[in-house]
């Protein structure tokens, strides 16, 4: 069997990289490999000669890539997926961008959404583009965890996802149920957020973990229950179309309106923002790579971490806009930071290292570029122009005078 | 990017297809130079390389004795080794002098552990035009700050950085079409270190002091212990996948400054020390370092090296500072003297008074 594929490989890192996972089977067959365009590359400042900054990926290369990297050296093919997804919430995005890149990878998906149809959840996106998927030949049924069953008929499924679940009492009936339909392969969205608080960054597989979370309960429960093939993956936090949950936005909502952006002292904190596509990459390849997924944890995150004021930066540069930082301390202000702030105030930087040992998967978040791409979704719905009341910017501000 | 850089770049991802190379354990002997080699990451590759059976050379000044016995090995694995090692006494500025001394002795690797300046590297090329490889020291000290980390080998450089002299140095190599190799650390430790980093921790720690941090201590960077590095240095020798290749070598996890305060304070044993935090911009220090850390997060991936090379650190960082303190500052050797006297104006100023043990 001949396979030809195109890499769009736009980055030498990412050349490197991809080439060095193939196996001798794939090496054997045809390959092309485009050379970087002027247009994907360019230096952030004077380079030595020897490489310069690299500025990764667009759509057309995510979609490239993520087709080429599933065909290459897939143990499996043409698996029947169903995907189990929340109806809100930040991981609401990862199923929608899974779905599409399972289809592009040659699987035939079913997405279940939680709860009913007619909610009013479902007029947010990403459900609201949900004809996206139907138009791409995915089954989309609603239903109950509790009865999985009911929502997707007498069909049977290779490999099931949980992208619901925080906890034994969600998770523990679809799981029950996957077992008793004999599905080879289950997996679970888990979080990153269980890992113990280290002197050490980054969080990497293996390292303890809070033993009292609902997702350990979950991963435990899962990996004791004999399927043939189990992993569980450990998000952060996703930009990304369609997303349900604000992230960028909360930066977008203070830039615009040039409004100075509190920061929780010192602002050097790191966190990781991926590309929802980076975890959408990650689980088709998983799901095609069976074996070489079993029994394994994987961050399901980008490969790079950014502070938060590296992310004003960055949002600032996107929209084009000059931006303010004020620091304020927290505590010493009686703010709490978890209402005021959108991310955890403090180092929370996962890697995502199992998945390039054990997958040959790489990342393709490109922060500058994603947000760009995020910032005019942004003023296209008009969000710009949306009326927000920053009573808690207002208090934190007065009070740091 | 040059499209000369692009093509190269793709012909050695191409060519890296076919060739899944490491250091190959019946590699010929080789006939090695080492610029350096007697202070600290050349002490222990040196050894490791004469213990694989090349023939190795130091090339110092001989201000440093050229051997001397370390605390880790057998008085019969010293008597091995320095029998073996052999030694060109030269000054490397002399850069006449320099090529007239190994012009002729047929070397055909070079290992410049302490090359500073391009300057400095050329006319060692020159001198020998039968060279195999030329394996370079640089730092990661290299990359351009940015708000995205960690440094991948294929970011942005820095050229007003402190280290561009290592930068020209690189450029340099790869002009010169000799096979070459260049190592980027981060912050080295280990026995011997005669960089202040774990030192300057203990210093404080024996004696009971508060351990005065910069800012939030929030800081990341990345220690890497001296006997990985130098693992490193060995796997590229004479490895076709590491030619024209730059590598990042550390330690697998990173570390925040307060971390590594604590984990100095495990690997010597002492109590949890206290931290104080201050504001550098408070102080006028004059010329002295009140803290042996650039003030940022520095760190860096070190997934090409692990992928090309088969390398990754031995050492955890508790483990690695253990080693560090057992080997060297626990037996009461260190290279500088404690000097508190930052500490005092940072503790004065904070209305801290320091509790002097009787």
């Amino acid at each position: 069997m001949a396979l030809s594929l195109q890499f769009a490989v736009s980055t030498p890192r990412q050349a490197s990289l991809e080439i060095s996972k193939l196996t001798p089977g794939y090496i054997a067959s045809s390959l092309s490999l485009r050379s970087p365009s002027a247009s994907s590359l360019h230096s952030l400042g004077t380079s030595s000669g020897i490489a310069g900054a690299v500025k990764k990926s667009s759509r057309r290369w995510r979609a490239a890539k993520t087709v080429a990297m599933a065909a290459a050296a897939n143990e499996v093919s043409n698996r029947k997926v169903l995907i189990v997804n929340t109806n809100s919430g930040g991981h609401a995005v990862i199923g929608f961008w899974l779905a599409k890149d399972l289809v592009a990878a040659g699987h035939e998906v079913t997405v279940m959404t939680v709860g009913e149809e007619s909610s009013d959840k479902m007029k947010k996106p990403p459900f609201s583009r949900f004809s996206e998927l139907r138009d791409l030949g995915v089954s989309t049924v609603w239903g109950d965890p509790k009865d999985v069953g009911a929502a997707v008929g007498g069909k049977s499924f290779h490999a099931v996802l949980d992208n619901n679940g925080k906890d034994l009492d969600a998770v523990k009936p679809v799981v029950d149920w996957a077992k008793s339909q004999g599905v080879e392969q289950f997996l679970f969205i888990s979080s990153a957020g269980i890992y113990k608080t280290s002197d050490e960054p980054p969080h990497v597989e293996g390292d303890p973990v809070k033993v009292d979370a609902g997702h350990v309960g979950v991963e435990d429960y899962i990996s004791k229950s004999a399927f043939k093939f189990w992993s569980s993956f450990r998000p952060q936090y996703m930009t990304g179309s369609g997303n349900n949950k604000d992230c960028e936005e909360w930066f977008f909502d203070r830039i615009v309106r040039d409004k100075p952006v509190p920061i929780p002292s010192p602002g050097i904190q790191v966190t990781n923002i991926a590309h929802v596509s980076d975890l959408s990459s990650m689980i088709t390849l998983a799901i095609g790579k069976p074996s070489a997924s079993n029994a394994t944890i994987f961050n399901a995150v980008s490969d790079r971490a950014v502070t938060f004021d590296g992310l004003v930066r960055l949002c600032a540069r996107a929209a084009a806009k000059e931006a303010k930082i004020v620091h304020y301390d927290a505590k010493a202000l009686g703010i709490d930071a978890k209402k005021a702030f959108p991310f955890r105030n403090m180092h929370f930087y996962a890697e995502p290292r199992a998945a390039k040992e054990k997958l040959g998967w790489t990342s393709s978040t490109n922060l500058s570029e994603a947000l760009k791409e995020r910032y005019e979704e942004y003023i296209k719905i008009g969000r710009d122009k949306k009326d927000i009341k920053f009573e808690i910017d207002d208090t934190i501000l007065s009070k740091v005078g | 990017m040059q499209a000369t850089d692009r093509t190269r770049l793709r012909t050695q991802a191409v060519r890296r297809v076919s060739i899944v190379t490491t250091a190959s354990s019946d590699t010929p002997t080789k006939k090695i130079l080492m610029m350096g080699g007697t202070r600290f990451i050349g002490v222990y590759l040196a050894r490791l390389l004469v213990k694989a059976g090349h023939e190795v050379t130091l090339f110092t000044r001989g201000k440093t004795p050229v051997t001397q016995k370390i605390a880790s090995e057998t008085d019969q694995e010293y008597a091995e080794y320095s029998s073996k090692v052999k030694h060109i006494q030269g000054d490397r500025q002399d850069f006449d002098g320099m090529k007239s001394k190994i012009a002729s002795a047929g070397f055909e690797i070079v290992y410049d552990i302490n090359g500073r300046e391009a300057v400095e590297v050329e006319p060692i090329i020159d001198a020998i035009p039968s060279l195999k490889q030329y394996i370079y020291c640089s730092s990661a000290g290299v990359y351009l700050k940015s708000d995205l980390l960690p440094h991948f080998e294929v970011d942005a450089t820095d050229p007003k950085s402190r280290h561009k002299g290592k930068l020209d140095t690189e450029a340099l190599l790869q002009s010169k079409g000799v096979p070459w190799t260049s190592i980027r650390p981060v912050y080295i430790y280990g026995p011997l270190n005669y960089n202040p980093v774990e030192e300057w921790f203990f210093h404080r720690l024996k004696a009971g002091r508060p351990i005065p941090i910069p800012n939030s201590g929030l800081q990341i960077t990345q220690l890497g212990h001296v006997k990985d590095l130098a693992d490193a240095f060995v796997r590229v020798l004479d490895n076709p996948t590491a030619f024209g290749q730059v590598y990042n070598i550390s330690g697998a996890k990173y570390v925040t400054f307060a971390g590594i305060a604590r984990a100095c304070a495990k690997a010597g044993g002492f109590p949890t020390p206290e931290l104080v935090h201050y504001n550098p911009k408070d102080f006028d220090f004059g010329k002295k370092k009140s803290f042996p850390l650039r003030d940022q997060h520095f760190f860096t991936s070190i997934e090409k090296a692990k992928n090309d090379l088969g390398w990754s650190p031995k050492y955890g960082l508790v483990d690695g500072l253990t080693d560090s303190y057992n080997l060297d500052f626990g037996l009461g050797t260190f290279r500088k003297a404690a000097d508190f006297s930052t500490d005092d104006m940072i503790l004065e100023k904070l209305g801290i008074k320091v509790a002097v043990p009787a």
